[in-house]
């Protein structure tokens, strides 16, 4: 009796939970990952250029202490950085979304808060690169790229993936 | 849910090497404790005595600048600095100090114009005012 190829040890012992993902699809869903990664990297890199200003500007969100803030401005860029080239080159792929999301969740709460408040924030999550942009279109940046992580998200759990690919 | 969890940690160890490693580097030129370096900052009763060896700079937007202002004093802020540096650096002397204010509830670009002026403008004796605005006002009373 031959083994069902759902089992087989060529699959390392992990089970195919569905059809396999259609190839043109899965290729709109790697050009994203990578943009939106290419994106991440972007960002994070124009921060860690200049960490002492990133803490000024996470500062001017009035949230957490200098203390914290300043230590913040050394990891975030370089946690975006990873989570980027994670996205690019499909390692730590999960682990990769879900800081994403949550970066993204924490920064437009921070955001809506801080302009409510009354709070002049001038920096997005390009740093300086975006001060031209009214606080609406880095909503609507933010907003962007907050969805697009979500649905990449949810590709990632779609049913039909093989489970723990190799990582 | 423990790859994710995996996942996640492995992520947060990877970006602390290199974020440890810049710190540890730049361990130097960072304020760890406050924003601004007591050495920086000036209190409204110190400022004041200078008198007019004082250049008090504006770093409120041009719409808060225009209901009230520090008597003498000249705006620049980050989104007109190139139109209205020079006007500030007509106005400056080397023996002069400048004391940069915004108002201390919303705005943090008086450190941020402080930061221009020494490092772009190469300005010295820049100071930050200590409560910013809301305190002038206070002293003011």
């Amino acid at each position: 009796m031959s083994k069902s190829p759902k089992s087989s040890p060529e699959y390392g012992g992990r089970v195919l939970q569905g059809p396999a993902p259609r190839p043109r699809s899965t290729i709109v869903w790697r050009i994203l990952a990578i943009i939106i990664g290419a994106l991440f990297v972007y960002a994070g890199a124009l921060k860690v250029w200049d960490p002492i200003r990133f803490a000024g500007d996470i500062e001017n969100y009035h949230v957490l202490p200098w203390s914290v803030n300043v230590r913040l401005a050394f990891y975030l860029p370089w946690l975006e950085i990873i989570c980027g080239l994670a996205l690019i080159f499909r390692r730590l792929y999960s682990g990769a979304l879900a800081f994403l999301l949550a970066l993204l969740l924490v920064f437009l709460g921070v955001s809506i808060a801080a302009k409510v408040r009354g709070i002049d924030i001038t920096c997005g999550c390009f740093g300086h690169v975006s001060d031209q942009l009214s606080f609406a279109w880095h909503l609507v940046l933010d907003f962007a790229i907050l969805a697009a992580v979500i649905v990449l998200w949810r590709w990632d759990r779609r049913p039909y993936r093989v489970e723990h690919v190799g990582y | 849910m423990i790859s994710l969890l995996r996942q996640c940690l492995l992520i947060l160890g990877l970006a602390l090497l290199p974020a440890a490693g810049q710190a540890l580097y730049l361990r130097d030129k960072v304020s760890w404790q406050s924003p601004i370096p007591a050495s920086e900052m000036v209190t409204v009763a110190n400022a004041r005595g200078w008198g007019s060896d004082a250049i008090w700079l504006d770093a409120r937007t041009a719409e808060d600048f225009e209901k009230e202002h520090v008597p003498g004093a000249l705006l620049l802020n980050g989104e007109r600095w190139n139109e209205l540096l020079p006007q500030v650096l007509a106005n400056w002397s080397p023996e002069k100090r400048v004391v940069v204010y915004c108002s201390a509830v919303g705005c943090g670009s008086s450190r941020e114009v402080a930061r221009r002026l020494r490092q772009e403008a190469e300005l010295k004796n820049v100071f930050v005012l200590e409560g910013g605005w809301e305190a002038w006002l206070a002293e003011k009373k």
